[in-house]
């Protein structure tokens, strides 16, 4: 009777070996997650409301006034504009250029083997090479490109072009990788529709916004949010080619944060910059997904 | 002029508008390879020139196998990437295994935990990783470099979602037969899931090649550095030996170069379908 009872009370219970094999399977990843991701936010977390010294160590509480501090430092301003300009000019320049290769080369044609793999190319070039490559391409004396077009632009070396240099970069190391998301998505668009609009009488432009546009929708915001959190957190190219000058026109969010982290040791500023970055980002996809219930269309 | 003939003449300024931007897009490339033969006199040189005068200019090349270990380079970034996405991909192997085929307390709770992961871009973890990193005694080693990548929450979501797909009598079948867990993963389970497997090997493996910030944060021996690092430290600061810089950007496009055209297919298929579940 008492058996039965506790057997009752428990019909699924398992040998405890058994009760903990998904957690040890689980154990791995997880341990990494909490090491390597939730740990580092809860203390930049941490960081970000206390006086730390350099070697990190914190050594009190203050409150908000790492961020007062933060606020107060013009650089802190002026890398948040760039950071802003930087992700509201590539996000759309980007979409608009693979979009049109994308839509220059759905239908197959002869040689479209050749040229979807230029358009695909700049997938295999690291950030590292691109950056080191454009350096020279942009040189203002010895570069080709001042030469090619007869400009007389400074770029790097140029307050007033350094962060549109940058931008090109960027812009150019997502072409590949978008370029070939779009083109997936065109060639997914079901022919009879496309064939029924033509019949119907419709232009090559009302067939692009009416029934194109809806259908690839989903890639839209796709490739808008990955641009976005990708140019929020531009700072690789900063690193290797201008360390954020001339007098700061290139310095970015990330690349405050890098440099006031791990070059000056002030890692309270440095976490504060961060929290900001994350918050923004964060912010910026919710608004996407916002707009995602209105207007993106799921087949 | 026929339909026929018309539509074989707007297809063939297609075809050449396309060639075009195409050849507009893949410029840098070229311009960066042809300046790799090109000595310092033709640099310094004007108009620039966009053909160097003989390719048979081999100096660069000679110069940056002198000044830094290349090789070194190379084999640091392939043990770098494949320890990454080696590991990364067995851990998300065993979360996806356990969050199909377990009942457990908890599971809903840590499965999000595990996704939640995605929403904490690492490049702003950057500083504090740094410091865990060096109080582990991490600093430029492997294990050091590659840490940060173990957790694949989109791998380990793709996976569960292919495993999901797996018919369940295959699971209870092999139990019957006394077949345990991971036998039952490694003779049943991985080898029917080889594409996605593959799949998200390659595009991890790539992603982590071309990493170019961590590395170089945790690196400090020009030894361990990283060929994305290690072209990097080719320029001087006077910046006048282009030349030598563009020879190591050319040498270190090589494998990169090779696996995309002889793999392009695949590695395109392979990052596009791993990119939707990103």
């Amino acid at each position: 009777m008492h058996i039965r009872a506790a057997a009752q009370g428990n019909p699924r219970r398992k040998p405890l070996r058994q009760r903990l094999k998904p957690y040890l399977f689980l154990l791995p990843i997880l341990l990494f997650a909490i090491g390597f991701v939730y740990y580092p936010f809860f203390k930049t977390f941490l960081y970000s409301f206390s006086r730390v010294n350099f070697k990190g160590e914190i050594t009190g509480f203050v409150g908000l006034e790492n961020f007062r501090y933060l606020f107060s430092r013009r650089d802190f301003g002026i890398a948040l504009k760039n950071t802003l300009q930087l992700t509201l000019l590539n996000v759309p320049i980007t979409l608009a250029i693979t979009i049109f290769l994308a839509l220059l080369a759905t239908n197959r044609r002869r040689g479209s083997a050749i040229y979807e793999t230029m358009f695909t190319l700049p997938m295999a070039v690291s950030m590292s090479a691109a950056a080191l490559i454009f350096k020279v391409l942009l040189n203002p004396t010895v570069g080709y490109i001042n030469h090619l077009f007869q400009l007389n632009i400074g770029w790097y070396e140029d307050r007033n072009t350094a962060l549109y240099g940058i931008l090109m970069l960027t812009v150019w190391m997502g072409i590949g990788f978008d370029f070939l998301l779009f083109l997936s998505a065109f060639r997914s668009v079901p022919r009879h529709l496309m064939e029924a609009a033509l019949i119907d009488g419709a232009g090559a432009g009302n067939r692009f916004l009416r029934i194109q546009l809806p259908l690839i929708s989903p890639t839209i915001l796709y490739v808008a949010c990955t641009n976005m959190v990708l140019a929020m957190m531009t700072s690789g190219p900063i690193i290797i080619l201008t360390q954020g000058g001339p007098s700061r026109a290139t310095t970015t969010l990330i690349y405050m944060m890098y440099s006031s982290g791990y070059s000056s040791s002030n890692y309270s500023l440095a976490a504060c910059v961060s929290l900001i970055t994350f918050a923004l980002t964060l912010l910026f996809t919710i608004g996407a997904f916002t707009l995602e219930g209105k207007k993106v269309h799921y087949q | 002029m026929t339909r026929k003939q018309k539509k074989r003449l707007s297809d063939a300024l297609l075809s050449l508008l396309a060639l075009c931007l195409g050849l507009a897009i893949i410029f840098p490339v070229l311009y960066g390879i042809l300046g790799a033969f090109k000595s310092e006199a033709e640099f310094a040189a004007y108009p620039p020139t966009l053909f160097p005068q003989s390719f048979g200019y081999t100096e660069n090349f000679e110069t940056v196998w002198r000044q830094v270990p290349v090789l070194r380079f190379f084999f640091n970034s392939f043990v770098v990437a494949l320890l990454g996405t080696g590991v990364r991909l067995v851990f998300a192997i065993l979360a996806a295994y356990a969050f199909v085929f377990f009942e457990f307390k908890g599971k809903r709770f840590l499965f999000f935990l595990i996704l939640g992961t995605m929403m904490l871009p690492a490049d702003t973890l950057l500083i504090t990783n740094y410091q865990t990193v060096a109080q582990l005694g991490l600093m430029d080693s492997y294990l050091g470099m590659a840490i940060t990548s173990f957790v694949g929450a989109s791998q380990m979501f793709m996976l569960r979602q292919n495993f999901k797909s797996a018919p369940l009598a295959l699971k209870e079948a092999a139990h019957l037969d006394g077949c345990g867990d991971l036998h039952f993963m490694l003779s049943i389970l991985l080898p029917i899931s080889k594409p996605v497997l593959v799949t998200l090997f390659v595009q991890g493996f790539v992603t982590m090649w071309n990493a170019y910030l961590w590395p170089l944060l945790v690196t400090n021996q020009n030894d361990m550095r990283t060929i994305q690092v290690g072209i990097t430290m080719l320029t001087t600061l006077e910046d006048t030996n282009y030349h030598v810089v563009l020879a190591g950007v050319a040498i270190s496009l090589i494998p990169a170069f090779i696996l995309f055209f002889f793999l392009r297919r695949n590695i395109t298929r392979a990052m596009a379908a791993g990119a939707l579940v990103g």
